[in-house]
C-alpha cells in the first residue's frame, strides 16, 4: 500500500492542481465609448422618459426608466452621476398614486385599482401639485408635455404642468421648457430626445372627440423639433432622437376588440351588434375600427331610457351606441397614422442633419406588437397584462418595457458612435406585478 | 446480497454530472478503462467488459468482483449576452459508480455476470438568480442499468456474448423559475418536475476476435431505452393567487431517449507489458428531437372551474432538441512497471451531439476534449485502481438571435465554458 502511495502520489498531486485550476474563466465583455462622450448626459422627453407607467408616476418606475438604465450603462465608460428628480421623500413613494391590479373577474378581465397612500400631493389647489425636487437633474422626462408645449411661459407653474412645475425654479415660474432644456444643455456632452408622443396621443386615447385640432400641425412641430434639436446639440453634444410610435399598436387600442364584443351580444341575442358614434353619425362597428381600454368598463352597461344596453344596437336608430371617446374610428385612425408618419419624417430629417443617432421607436413598437421581444426565455408581447411589456394603463411600458427600449437605444448608440455598451438585462425588470 | 439490497446501499452514490461524455451519457464504467481514455471494446481488461464488450467477457484471465466510484466534479462559466457578472454552478460532487461479477468455467468456454453501472446522468445546479433560471435551475438526472451478462467462446479466439439490460432505476428532477411577479419582496414563483422512470428492458452485445496474441478487435452494440416517467410530480411555489388557474397540473410524463451506441475498438499488445486501445462510439442522439411534457391532475388554486392540467396556461411543453449522431474517438493505453504496479494513459475527442444554437442549461454541451491518467495495484487478488480524467469542453456562444432564428429561445443567450475533473477509485477481488 505504501508503494502504491508513494507512486500515484504525483498523479494525486496532479489532480488536486487540476482542481483547483479547473474553474474556467471568461473575459468580461470590454466596453468602450467610442467617440461620444458620456460624462453629462441628459434625458429630455415626456412621461416615457421620465419612467411613468400605471397611469402614474412612482418611485419605482422612474428607477427603471430608460435614461437611468442608460447612464447606468454609460458609467461603465465614464459616464457621470445622474439625478432624477425621485420621489425620494419618506412615505412618498407612490408619486402621483398609479394603478394596481387587484385580480381578475369571472371571465379574466383584469381588476384595477388605485393606490392612494404614500403620495407625493403636497397642495391640491389650484391643481393636485407635487413634493418640489430643487436639486439639480439630469432627466428632464415631464409626463404630458407636448413638443408644442415646449415655448409656453407657465407651463411650469403652479396652474401648469404639475410635474414640470416641481422641478421649475421657485423664483423663475416662468420658465419655458425650451429655456430649461437650453440652460441644461449649455454642459451636456450627450442627450436623448424624445418628444412628441403627445401631441398625437391625447387626440388618440380621446378617441379622436376632442376634434382633430387636438393635434399638434406639422409645421408647428417640426419648428419646434428643430429648435430643441439645435438648442441641444449647440455646444457639440452628441445624442438620440427617437420616434414617435403609432399608438394604435399598443395595448390602450388592441385588448378590447370588436369582434369579440359582438360576439358576446350575438351570444345573449343573435339580432344583436355593436353600434359607435362617430363624427359621421351612428353606425355598425367594423373590425377597423379601435375601441379603447376604458371602453370595456362601460361597454354593456344599462343605460336609463334606452332599452339597449351600451354598444348594443340592431340597427343605427335602433341602438345605444358606443360615444365616440371610446372608439377610434378608421378615419381618426388615418389622421393619426398621418401625423405620426408627419412627425417622425421631421424628426429623422433633423437628427440627420445633425449626425445624431435614431432610435426608430415606431419601427421598434410594430414589430414588438407583431413578434414580440424574447429575453432569456421569456416572451415578452404587446399584449395587456400578460405581455410583460406594457403597463396596467396600456400606454407606457413596465420597467421591463424601458429595459427593452434602453437596449435599442444602447444599440442606436453603438452602431452611430463605435461605442461598445453592454445591454441591460430586461428580466432584471419587472413585468406586471401580480396579486 | 441480492440486487435491491444492493441498489439501496449504493443510493448515496449515483450518476455523473454535467456528464462525462457528449449530451447526458456517462462513460465511466471501468475504472482501468477510465485512466486510459475510455477505451475498452477491443480489450479484455477485467469484468467491466461486461460494459464495453460482453464479448470480450470469456477472454477476461480471471473470475472477479469489482468496484468503481468516481467523483465528477464540474466548474462552469457563464456570461449572459446581457453582461453582468460571470456565472458559476453551485459545486456538485456527484459519484457515477459501476459494479460487476463475473465468474467463467474452468475450461473458458462459458462466462457469466453482473454489471451494475451508470450510463446516463447528468447534475447541473445553476447559482440563484442567473440568467438562465426561466429556462432552468436545475437538474438531477439519474439512471441505474442493471446488466446479466453471459459470454461465450466459440473458438480460443473468437468469442461472442450478450447482456438483458434493464433500466432498474431512473429518476429525474427538474427545476425552473416562472416569468411571472408577485408581490413587491415576494420570492421567485418555481416549478419542479420529479418523477420516476418506469423499468425498462434493452440488451448489450458484442463480438471480440484475438487473431493473434498482438491484436484484438471487437465490436460491441448496446440498445436504445426510452426512459418514460409516468405520473410525476409537479410542485409550484410562489404562484400569485390572481394566477391560479393558470397553474394547476399535479402530474407529468415524459419520455427521455437513452441512446443507442455502437461502438468498435482495437487492441494492440506489441509486448506483455504494453497494451494500446483504440475506440471509436457512435451514439444514436439523433433520436432526441424534443423534450415533451405533458401535465394532468388539478391542484385546485384556480377554483372548481379552472382547466386541469396548467403550467403556465397550456397543458404540454415541447422544446426543441434536435440532437445530431455522435462519434467519440478514443486513445489509450496501459503499461505494467512492476510485477505489481500498472499505468495508464488516455485522450479522448467526443463530438458535441448539441448543435449550435440549441444549447440548453441542463447539458451546456460543446466538442471536449478528455486526459486521462491511472494506475493499479495489485497486492495477492486484491487490486486497487485509480483513475483520473480531465474533460475541457470548448467554449460556446449563442446570441437570442441564434435562438430566435433556431426557434429554440426557450433558453438562455450567452456564453458557456466548462471543465471537469473525476478522479476515481476501484478495487478488486480476483480469484
Amino acid at each position: 500500500m505504501y508503494t502504491l502511495l508513494k507512486r500515484t502520489a504525483p498523479a494525486l498531486a496532479l489532480l488536486g492542481l487540476g482542481l483547483a485550476g479547473c474553474q474556467p474563466e471568461l473575459d468580461a465583455p470590454g466596453a468602450d465609448k467610442g467617440s461620444a462622450d458620456f460624462s453629462r448626459y441628459i434625458a429630455v422627453g415626456n412621461s416615457l422618459t421620465a419612467g411613468y407607467g400605471d397611469n402614474g408616476l412612482y418611485l419605482e418606475g422612474q428607477l427603471a426608466s430608460y435614461p437611468n438604465l442608460l447612464a447606468e450603462q454609460f458609467k461603465t465608460v465614464g459616464g457621470g452621476d445622474f439625478a432624477q428628480p425621485l420621489f425620494n421623500q419618506p412615505n412618498q413613494e407612490n408619486g402621483s398614486g398609479y394603478l394596481r391590479l387587484t385580480g381578475f373577474t369571472a371571465t379574466g378581465n383584469p381588476i384595477t385599482a388605485n393606490v392612494t397612500t404614500n403620495l407625493a400631493v403636497r397642495a391640491i389647489t389650484p391643481q393636485a401639485l407635487y413634493t418640489r425636487y430643487d436639486a439639480p437633474v439630469n432627466n428632464l422626462g415631464v409626463p404630458g408635455i407636448k413638443l408644442a408645449d415646449i415655448q409656453t411661459p407657465g407651463y411650469g407653474s403652479q396652474v401648469g404642468n404639475a410635474y414640470f412645475e416641481r422641478i421649475t425654479p421657485a423664483a423663475n415660474p416662468l420658465q419655458t421648457y425650451f429655456q430649461r432644456v437650453k440652460a441644461e444643455a449649455a454642459t451636456a456632452t450627450f442627450f436623448t430626445c424624445w418628444l412628441g408622443n403627445n401631441d398625437v396621443l391625447g387626440y388618440a386615447t380621446a378617441g379622436g372627440a376632442l376634434g382633430p385640432t387636438a393635434i399638434t400641425r406639422t409645421d408647428t412641430f417640426q419648428l419646434k423639433a428643430n429648435r430643441i434639436i439645435n438648442v441641444l446639440t449647440a455646444n457639440g453634444a452628441k445624442g438620440v432622437v427617437a420616434t414617435i410610435p403609432n399608438v394604435t399598436n399598443v395595448p390602450f387600442f388592441t385588448t378590447v376588440r370588436v369582434a369579440a364584443i359582438k360576439a358576446t351580444f350575438k351570444a345573449s341575442n343573435q339580432a344583436l351588434s355593436l353600434y359607435i358614434q362617430t363624427s359621421a353619425g351612428v353606425r355598425e362597428a367594423t373590425d377597423a375600427d379601435l375601441l379603447t381600454l376604458t371602453s370595456s368598463s362601460v361597454i354593456g352597461t344599462a343605460t336609463s331610457g334606452n332599452p339597449f344596453p351600451v354598444g348594443a344596437g340592431i340597427s343605427p336608430t335602433a341602438a345605444n351606441p358606443l360615444p365616440s371617446q371610446f372608439v377610434l374610428d378608421a378615419s381618426e385612425q388615418t389622421l393619426v397614422r398621418d401625423a405620426t408618419t408627419a412627425y417622425n419624417t421631421a424628426l429623422t430629417a433633423k437628427a440627420n442633419e445633425k449626425g445624431l443617432a435614431v432610435f426608430d421607436a415606431n419601427a421598434f413598437f410594430a414589430r414588438i406588437a407583431a413578434t414580440g421581444i424574447v429575453s432569456d426565455a421569456v416572451n415578452n408581447t404587446a399584449a395587456f397584462i400578460s405581455g410583460n411589456l406594457f403597463s396596467l394603463d396600456g400606454v407606457h411600458p413596465t420597467p421591463r418595457g424601458y429595459a427593452v427600449i434602453a437596449n435599442e437605444m444602447i444599440s442606436a448608440i453603438n452602431s452611430k458612435y463605435g461605442s461598445s455598451l453592454s445591454q441591460v438585462n430586461p428580466n432584471n425588470y419587472r413585468g406586471v406585478r401580480f396579486p | 446480497m441480492t440486487l435491491k439490497s444492493l441498489l439501496l446501499a449504493s443510493g448515496a452514490l449515483l450518476t455523473g454530472t454535467a456528464a462525462s461524455a457528449g449530451g447526458y451519457q456517462v462513460t465511466l464504467a471501468g475504472q482501468k478503462n477510465n485512466g486510459m481514455g475510455g477505451v475498452g471494446v477491443g480489450l479484455s481488461l477485467d469484468q467491466a467488459a461486461m460494459f464495453y464488450n460482453p464479448g470480450a467477457l470469456t477472454m477476461v484471465k480471471d473470475r472477479g468482483v469489482q468496484v468503481g466510484v468516481n467523483a465528477t466534479m464540474a466548474r462552469q462559466a457563464f456570461r449572459s449576452q446581457y453582461g453582468g457578472a460571470q456565472r458559476e454552478l453551485k459545486n456538485n460532487i456527484v459519484t457515477p459508480f459501476n459494479l460487476y461479477a463475473g465468474f467463467g468455467s474452468e475450461d473458458r468456454k462459458f462466462a457469466a455476470g453482473i454489471a451494475v453501472y451508470t450510463p446516463f446522468g447528468n447534475k447541473v445546479e445553476y447559482a440563484d438568480g442567473w440568467e438562465g433560471r426561466y429556462s432552468l435551475t436545475g437538474i438531477d438526472l439519474k439512471s441505474i442499468y442493471v446488466q446479466p451478462t453471459v459470454s461465450y467462446a466459440v473458438t480460443d479466439k473468437l468469442s461472442v456474448g450478450a447482456g438483458m439490460v434493464i433500466l432498474a432505476y431512473g429518476a429525474v428532477n427538474l427545476q425552473r423559475d416562472i416569468p411571472v411577479e408577485g408581490a413587491a419582496g415576494s420570492g421567485p414563483a418555481h416549478v419542479e418536475l420529479d418523477g420516476k422512470a418506469t423499468t425498462k428492458l434493452g440488451f448489450n452485445a458484442g463480438i471480440y476476435f484475438k487473431p493473434t496474441e498482438k491484436l484484438s478487435i471487437g465490436a460491441s452494440y448496446r440498445s436504445k431505452i426510452d426512459a418514460k416517467v409516468e405520473g410525476g410530480d409537479v410542485k409550484f411555489t410562489n404562484v400569485p393567487t390572481s394566477l391560479g388557474s393558470r397553474f394547476t397540473a399535479t402530474e407529468f410524463d415524459a419520455t427521455l431517449p437513452l441512446p443507442a451506441t455502437t461502438s468498435l475498438g482495437i487492441g494492440f499488445m506489441p509486448n506483455e507489458n504494453l497494451t494500446l486501445g483504440f475506440d471509436v462510439n457512435y451514439v444514436e442522439w439523433s433520436k432526441y428531437k424534443i423534450l415533451q411534457f405533458d401535465f394532468r391532475g388539478n391542484n385546485g388554486a384556480g377554483g372548481l372551474v379552472s382547466p386541469s392540467g396548467q403550467v403556465g396556461g397550456s397543458n404540454i411543453s415541447t422544446s426543441r432538441r434536435e440532437y445530431e449522431d455522435a462519434v467519440t474517438l478514443r486513445l489509450g493505453g496501459q503499461y505494467l512497471l512492476t510485477s505489481g504496479l500498472t499505468v495508464r494513459a488516455g485522450a479522448s475527442y467526443d463530438f458535441s451531439p448539441v448543435k449550435d444554437g440549441f444549447v440548453t442549461p441542463e447539458t451546456p454541451d460543446a466538442d471536449r476534449i478528455g486526459l486521462t491518467l491511472g494506475a493499479s495495484y495489485k497486492f495477492g487478488n486484491f487490486g486497487v485502481d485509480v483513475s483520473g480524467q480531465f474533460i475541457d469542453l470548448k467554449k460556446r456562444t449563442q446570441t437570442e438571435a441564434d435562438l430566435v432564428a433556431n426557434n429554440t429561445a426557450d433558453r438562455v443567450a450567452g456564453t458557456y465554458k466548462t471543465r471537469v475533473l473525476i478522479p476515481g477509485i476501484g478495487l478488486n477481488y480476483t480469484f
